[in-house]
């Protein structure tokens, strides 16, 4: 039964040559305009996110209590999808932008308050002990020793996050739904369906990740030069 | 002689009990009385567990004994100070710093302006021959070097007391002769009162005036020795009769 629909559909292309429609969306301006705007909205996200994200992660990996205070909803978020949360952020932060940033921190935060928290827990107690010993004030260890020695931890979660904010930009883009948008664009071309938009809109998500990922190693081997590394 | 000022370091029957969840308490120290005299080196010479890395952890300011009085110049200590220079047995180097920001970290803690903090690490750096490395991470430092920078960078606050546990127990025999070297020069140049903690005997008889003994757990003075060796200590120290016959009394009183 289902064959019928498939039947209609070129599993893959050519329905138009994935050249010819890259050229089109190219040109019609409906690639660049959503990558735009969905980089936008994902960098908008990941800049709360991570912001928040790591300052409870360094307050809730130097006080038991914050720990326990956070623990739990890091916990529930963190296995909560994004797609459960949407109505919900619908109701609570309305049905436009808002809703999708929120949506993506919530996502960046979750995950490096995680990383900022055992980066600092794994910092060893004798850098901690050596800089008392040498009379450092708490602000000081904390620049100096805590936020160095917990960085390498704190960066590779945020590059977990950078990946999850493009998985969680389709969910996100179904809010308030409309062009420009990679999300929509997507769901847009899952509804027709047609095809070559769909396999351009994935590879397009993919390269965005893999380029962000390169960026964020790029600046990760710069920042941590001081690191031992395997050859 | 008469001694005139109160010793630098002084620890009056002193217990030390650690107890740990679903175990028994097990005691490191046991009624422990210990003085340094003001720029004495002593050396704290015991078998591994028997509370020596306790003992240090109490006069640098990290942990309270159990029962006792510990003093420091006469008052009581009651947390870690940059007069008394603490180097950890375990590599304590931060990696993120260059060597010579290392040397001044203690340094930037008092607040000192950048061109102070130069003047001084310079000199510390010239003097332990590190000069080609100071701009360079901890990583590119042999573990030797590495150690004698976390010994630079207590120096540089040119604190009265050094307390220096097991510096040199990670490196191999002849790093270990050639660091020594380096600190007994280093102590002739600059006297301090130094707690220096060993389990090598041969070392604590080279570097101290005085070597104490420790019995194994629950750690007490076993023995006393008093080094009268020429100084500047050399070879010829090493190789003397004195220092053999020394290191065969030290020897028989761990038995």
């Amino acid at each position: 039964m289902g064959a019928h629909y498939i039947d209609d559909v070129e599993l893959l292309p050519p329905y138009r040559s994935l050249f010819e429609e890259m050229v089109f969306l190219l040109q019609s301006g409906i690639l660049p305009s959503s990558i735009a705007a969905s980089t936008g909205r994902i960098l908008a996200g990941f800049l709360l996110g991570a912001t928040v994200g790591i300052s409870l992660g360094l307050a809730t990996g130097r006080s038991r209590w914050a720990e326990s205070v956070a623990d739990p909803w890091v916990t529930f978020l963190r296995f909560t999808p994004a797609l459960a949360l949407l109505p919900l952020y619908v109701v609570w932060f309305g049905y436009g932008e808002a809703s999708k940033v929120l949506l993506i921190a919530t996502n960046v935060a979750v995950v490096t308050l995680l990383g900022a928290h055992q980066g600092v827990r794994g910092v060893p107690r004798v850098y901690l002990d050596a800089a008392a010993a040498l009379g450092a004030s708490p602000k000081l260890v904390f620049r100096r020793v805590l936020l160095p020695a917990a960085f390498p931890q704190i960066f590779s979660s945020l590059r977990v996050a950078l990946g999850l904010a493009w998985v969680t930009i389709v969910v996100a883009e179904l809010i308030d739904a409309k062009m420009p948008s990679l999300g929509y664009l997507l769901t847009l071309a899952g509804a027709y369906p047609r095809v070559p938009t769909m396999v351009i809109g994935i590879a397009t998500i993919g390269a965005l990740v893999l380029a962000f990922d390169l960026l964020a190693l790029l600046v990760h081997s710069r920042a941590t030069g001081w690191m031992k590394r395997a050859e | 002689m008469m001694v005139s000022c109160a010793p630098s370091l002084r620890l009056e029957a002193v217990d030390v009990w650690f107890a740990y969840p679903g175990a028994m308490a097990t005691q490191a120290l046991e009624g422990l009385n210990l003085s340094v005299q003001d720029n004495e080196f002593l050396a704290l010479l015991g078998p591994v567990g028997c509370g020596k890395t306790t003992l240090l952890r109490i006069f640098a300011g990290f942990l309270r004994p159990t029962r006792g009085v510990v003093r420091c110049d006469g008052s009581p200590v009651d947390g870690p100070s940059p007069r008394r220079g603490y180097v950890l047995q375990e590599s304590a180097i931060f990696p993120w710093m260059t060597v010579r920001d290392n040397v001044e970290f203690g340094l930037l803690a008092q607040g000192l302006e950048p061109g102070g903090r130069r003047a001084i690490s310079d000199e510390l750096i010239g003097l332990l021959g590190l000069s080609a490395f100071e701009s360079a991470y901890p990583k590119a430092l042999s573990a030797g070097m590495a150690k004698m920078v976390e010994v630079a960078r207590v120096l540089a606050t040119d604190p009265s007391i050094l307390l220096l546990d097991e510096p040199f127990g990670a490196l191999d025999a002849q790093t270990r002769a050639r660091l020594q070297n380096e600190l007994a020069r280093l102590w002739e140049q600059r006297r301090k009162t130094v707690l220096f903690v060993t389990h090598d005997a041969e070392e604590a008889l080279y570097l101290a005036d005085r070597v104490v003994v420790l019995s194994p757990r629950p750690g007490r003075v076993q023995a006393h020795f008093q080094i009268k060796l020429p100084r500047p200590r050399s070879l010829e120290t090493r190789f003397s009769p004195e220092f053999s016959a020394l290191k065969r009394r030290i020897w028989e009183s761990i038995g």
